[in-house]
């Protein structure tokens, strides 16, 4: 699957960049969020509650940082696995200083394997584009 | 698969089904006809600590007329409204849909109101709810409240059904029979890869479109409607505003259509829908 998106924040690509790859500020921007434990630098175990209508429940994923060019880009790895399969991804995203702020573009892909693929990828794709969606609204105010 | 352990409860009443719910808050689900639910669990992308199991609401298992209105009940099966004698002279856009719905299996056990509720992108009732303008009856801690169709999705999986609340009917105006849904599925699931539900009025002059299974939430056709407001239907007035079908929203895109596909398929069902509808 492949998730892209480009994003309008108010605030200079200094500060966004900063945000993006600040623990405090992820955690406060990922739905669901409850803990970001640090496991190495760059590197984090994501304590997820995902409270989407029937889809509740507690996940663990880890997230890495990658090729980071402040304040340009980076990449964003991210893993979870649970009973019926797993989800893991990559995105690069690139700031782009636009007028007023700074254009965000998200280019990822990833891929659902196990069970959850055959059942449940349609859900997981526009799960994951709620998600996107949701963390980019979260930054856009909590840059405001 | 087994689902995580969870504790069930089976009310006798409403009001002791949304006790249950105030209870236990988010921690609870409640379970209809169980068809997008027990596979979730069964998966564990939803593991609730408590189901509370109200198949055996009997109040809300009926379908009668009231005021002139259709009043669908929340537990009443997919089978039942594709049965319905009621149905078929009085709302036949809901007789058609609900036979559209999944397999056997799926209708005989799947509730309109569970699909509803759930609100997959790609159930297929949402479109014909749409275009019908229904209203939806939310009975809550405090009371009912009324909801329009198009304040009722609010988002991928989510409606304005709030976790304390339960679904309790849905009416439906009487229509004629200048109605269609047409419905390209996916093949394994028969879930809708673009349902278009269209009601033109005896007139021939209004029309109302829903679609669902395009974007992440389900739509009026907004801008098929206008074009088409006060013009005959014809196969080249219906071509020309069918166009705009996917106009304003951001098509899905997964493994079995990209977005493009969808916003195409939404155009083309849009035409064959307002054509089938009008020639009935």
């Amino acid at each position: 699957m492949t998730l892209t998106g480009t994003y309008r924040i108010p605030a200079p690509r200094e500060r966004v960049f900063a945000a993006l790859v600040d623990p405090d500020v992820l955690q406060r921007c990922i739905e669901g969020a409850e803990q970001l434990v640090r496991t190495s630098d760059d590197a984090y175990d994501v304590h997820l509650k995902i409270g989407i209508a029937a889809f509740k429940g507690s996940y663990v994923g880890k997230a890495r940082l990658t090729d980071k060019l402040p304040p340009d880009s980076f990449t964003l790895h991210v893993e979870g696995q649970g009973g019926p399969g797993f989800v893991r991804g990559r995105a690069r995203i690139r700031l782009v200083a636009s007028e007023g702020g700074t254009e965000a573009t998200c280019d990822g892909d990833g891929q659902v394997g196990g069970l959850l693929a055959a059942v449940g990828s349609r859900l997981v794709e526009a799960t994951a584009r709620k998600m996107m969606d949701r963390f980019f609204e979260r930054l856009t105010a909590e840059m405001g | 698969m087994f689902a995580a352990p969870f504790d069930y409860a089976r009310p006798k009443t409403l009001d002791e089904a949304l006790a249950l719910l105030s209870k236990h808050g988010d921690e609870a689900k409640l379970l209809a006809g169980g068809h997008s639910l027990i596979p979730a669990m069964k998966l564990r992308l939803a593991q609730p600590k408590v189901l509370v199991d109200i198949a055996r609401l009997d109040a809300l298992r009926r379908i009668e007329e009231r005021d002139g209105r259709l009043v669908i009940g929340a537990l009443v099966t997919h089978a039942e409204i594709a049965a319905d004698r009621a149905v078929a002279s009085r709302c036949p856009l809901l007789a058609e849909a609900a036979a559209a719905i999944g397999d056997v299996q799926v209708r005989n056990k799947g509730t309109i109101g569970g699909s509803l509720v759930h609100a997959d992108p790609a159930a297929d009732w949402p479109a014909a709810i749409l275009a019908l303008d229904a209203e939806l009856d939310i009975a809550g801690p405090k009371g009912r409240r009324t909801v329009k169709a198009g304040d009722f999705f609010v988002d991928l999986l989510e409606t304005a059904v709030k976790p304390n609340e339960i679904l309790c009917e849905i009416r439906v105006p009487a229509t004629g029979a200048l109605v269609a849904y047409v419905k390209t599925e996916q093949k394994a699931s028969g879930f809708a890869l673009c349902g278009v539900a269209a009601v033109v009025d005896a007139a021939g002059k209004r029309v109302r479109v829903g679609i669902t299974g395009v974007a992440p939430v389900p739509y009026r056709a907004a801008a098929v409607e206008r074009a088409l407001d006060g013009q005959p239907l014809n196969a080249k007035t219906i071509a020309e505003a069918a166009r705009h079908a996917a106009g304003g929203v951001t098509p899905l895109g997964d493994i079995h259509a990209s977005p493009e596909y969808r916003a195409h398929l939404a155009a083309v069902n849009t035409a064959r829908a307002l054509e089938r509808a009008a020639s009935r």
